[in-house]
């Protein structure tokens, strides 16, 4: 089958504004490839807007120019605009749009309750969306370019608008409530619909570093898209290690691993192009990049990798350095009561593998440990070797116990809690029909806020328990999701509609205040950010760290910094120049987090395998190597 | 023909299942609302909630005043072809037909 040209995929041909989209996981690349598309376009000659919702925007740092919150035409560029989206303000007004008008009908204090009220976990959502919507109209532009948030992310919000749209025919009130107007948001969302759905106008690139977990994930998301009707136009492969660097056996292997990710990605996508662009000795900044990018991305060119003129930059850096083993080891194993350990941070960065190793060197000082993953990509089995299900399974080392919260079935149960408690209410009553209730309540059930109250419902379930010395969860509740456990009464009565009325003797109020006390508390529970030293995650984890105390006064107890470069391995200019850049970015995750850090060596291969994982855990946590077991458990203030 | 709009707090959704606001009495409002469309062809319904529809309270005159003087507690209010006919309360289904009927016979 003939592939359409990467070109003429990403620019406008009609009298109409088309539209691209980038999607991937947040430090991809994602910025990159699309500010060097939009570049291009614009050089090109089409009036161009490039749209970022990126948490952690970089365009300034991309074009040496400031962007920020409102549309701001690029110095260098010529038919270039750009626009940073700040979801937080975003969210702000969106909030104030829908409060306003209320001012000339309420005082001050009627109107912060309702904005309490009005405080629904789906309000950032619901902004970020209608921003999104708000730049799906822009005739003055020929092509807008929108550097989208990550893909889960992206997707909830695509798949929203076709239930939002029923809602509005039915005259009901809707979980976008909040819209000032919503018969007038109505035909705009319609109109962005069908634009969406419409291949001449739009075309989604996804964005993948070539490994395996990340293309897997890609490919799901991409199959989600096609569910809606939405087809991936074009694969970008971001990062691949050029060949001419990789001169020793450990990057060898690793540049095959690649492009054998690579070779499957081109199978996968057999009938849309895909292109690959390497890994640069630094990061890629300023338009003569962007145009290298450009040109292997749209014109056929070849990339260049300039070694040289960045290598006299870089002393020798090393990054072997001394992880304070016993600051470490004090938030990781448990006290007096069960230890909670939660490891969080974005998809694709080394949680899964972070916490087994953790859990695996806690079970073998002694401890009874639980590891719990809710990640839907979790491949804990795989660490293992064993399967881990829904209900708690002995794995690897003795005392080491895993469990896996499906979340789709965590949903169901979820729901249907909530239903059969509409039907135990109506049972009775003469006036209503339990069967229609239900059937109002389950359309209000198919919204983003009941899968985070799904989620939240079975995390609560694991934290309240004291089975365990430790417990560790490989993702972890966001500030955002915590701050549903804090909101005003009426939200905890809402919840109490689920399973956890079961429990009648036990105020479920009372049962989250405990659960966030815990959370709270330092003696009893750990979070750790874990990231790779580069610059979006890195932000992206500060971000949420700073989110997770605003909203629930939670801090941050350690950092886990992922894949640094060894020391025996790359020797040359180009690894020269990546492990300086890595100690650039350790050095920042150090002053922003300021608590103690584990440092986790990039491996030729993961760790399974209890013996794997106990010897990858202790390096990591700065523990000797050969320390025998007995010894281990001298060590054991317990 | 009778037209009735109900004037409700800021909420999130209507049957408050996905709201701040979760209440039994909700669901059974939805379905007064649904039950009162099917059965009777010559009532119209409409539920303008102080959060997507702001303008609607600022235009009516009595509910204006109302909610302006004695706050959002006296919500929510029902009007019927422009008059008030109850607040601080969701009338029951009974209660809602008796009160159109009187209008209708009224006018008739």
């Amino acid at each position: 089958m003939e592939q359409p040209h990467p070109k003429d995929i990403v620019a406008p041909d009609s009298e109409e504004t088309e539209f691209v989209f980038f999607s991937g996981k947040g430090g991809v690349g994602k910025s990159t490839v699309s500010c060097a598309t939009a570049a291009w376009l614009a050089e090109e000659g089409h009036d161009t807007l490039l749209v970022t919702t990126d948490p952690a925007p970089n365009l300034s740092d991309i074009f040496g120019q400031s962007i920020g919150h409102s549309i701001t035409s690029l110095d260098d560029v010529a038919n270039l605009s750009a626009i940073e989206i700040d979801p937080d303000e975003a969210a702000q007004e969106y909030r104030d749009r829908t409060l306003d008008p209320m001012r000339e009908l309420l005082d001050d204090e009627q109107l912060e309750t309702v904005e309490e009220q009005l405080d629904s976990p789906c309000v950032e959502e619901i902004a970020a969306f209608d921003k999104f919507v708000e730049f799906m109209d822009e005739p003055e532009h020929d092509v807008v370019v929108f550097d989208t948030a990550p893909t889960g992310h992206t997707i909830r919000l695509m798949e929203l608008p076709s239930g939002w749209n029923e809602e509005l025919e039915d005259g009901g009130a809707t979980c976008i409530g909040p819209a000032a107007s919503m018969q007038d948001a109505k035909e705009r969302y319609e109109a962005a619909i069908d634009t969406l759905g419409d291949e001449d106008r739009t075309s989604f690139v996804f964005v993948g570093r070539p490994e395996d977990a990340a293309i897997n994930e890609v490919e799901r998301s991409s199959a989600d898209l096609a569910d809606l009707g939405i087809s991936t136009d074009l694969m970008v492969v971001n990062g691949y290690l050029p060949e001419e660097v990789c001169e020793d056996p450990f990057f060898e292997d690793k540049w095959a691993d690649e492009q054998a990710v690579i070779d499957r990605v081109e199978a996968s996508f057999e009938d849309k192009p895909v292109i690959t662009y390497p890994l640069q000795p630094g990061e890629i900044t300023g338009t003569d990049l962007l145009a290298d990018v450009a040109a292997v991305l749209y014109e056929e060119a070849d990339p260049t990798v300039d070694i040289e003129s960045t290598a006299s930059a870089s002393e020798s850096a090393s990054l072997d350095r001394t992880v304070d083993r016993d600051a470490v080891m004090e938030q990781l194993r448990p006290q007096d009561e069960t230890r909670y350990l939660f490891f969080t941070g974005k998809g694709g960065v080394g949680k899964s593998t972070m916490a087994a190793t953790t859990a695996t060197v806690l079970a073998d000082e002694g401890y009874d440990t639980l590891i719990v993953t809710t990640d839907p990509a979790s491949h804990l089995q795989d660490v293992f070797g064993t399967t881990v299900g829904h209900d708690p399974t002995p794995v690897g080392s003795s005392g080491l116990h895993a469990a896996r919260i499906d979340q789709d079935r965590a949903l169901e149960e979820y729901k249907q809690q909530m239903l059969d408690q509409v039907e135990e209410s109506f049972a009775d009553d003469a006036d209503v029909d339990a069967e229609t209730a239900k059937a109002q309540v389950k359309e209000e059930l198919d919204s983003p806020c009941a899968e985070e109250m799904a989620a939240l419902e079975k995390f609560v379930g694991y934290l309240d328990s004291d089975e365990y010395d430790v417990v560790v969860f490989d993702t972890a509740p966001t500030g955002h999701t915590l701050r549903l456990l804090e909101l005003p009464s009426d939200w905890k009565g809402f919840m109490d509609l689920g399973s956890l009325t079961k429990d009648a003797a036990d105020g479920s109020g009372d049962k989250y205040d405990r659960v966030i006390e815990t959370m709270r508390d330092p003696a009893q529970s750990s979070f750790v950010f874990v990231m790779y030293p580069e610059y979006t995650p890195m932000v992206e984890a500060h971000r949420a760290a700073k989110d997770l105390r605003d909203q629930v006064d939670i801090e941050t107890s350690l950092v886990a910094v992922n894949y640094l470069l060894p020391d025996e391995y790359g020797d040359n200019a180009f690894f020269e120049q990546r492990r300086s850049q890595q100690g650039t970015y350790l050095d920042q995750i150090d002053d922003r987090f300021d608590v103690p850090a584990m440092l986790a060596p990039l491996r030729r291969d993961e760790p399974t395998g209890p013996d794997e994982l106990a010897d990858f855990g202790r390096d990591i946590a700065g523990l000797p190597d050969e320390i025998g077991h007995a010894e281990r458990l001298e060590a054991d203030p317990s | 023909m009778t037209k009735i709009t109900i004037f409700e707090e800021a909420m999130c959704c209507s049957t408050g299942v996905c709201g701040p606001d979760p209440d039994k009495e909700l669901v059974r409002f939805t379905n007064t609302v649904e039950r009162l469309g099917d059965e009777h062809s010559d009532v119209t319904v409409e539920r303008a909630n102080m959060s997507a529809d702001i303008q609607r309270f600022l235009e009516h005159e009595a509910v204006h005043e109302k909610v302006e003087s004695d706050g959002p507690d006296v919500l929510p209010i029902t009007v019927a072809d422009g008059d008030i006919i109850a607040e601080g309360e969701y009338l029951s289904y009974d209660a809602l037909t008796d009160a159109i009927d009187t209008r209708q016979e009224r006018e008739a």
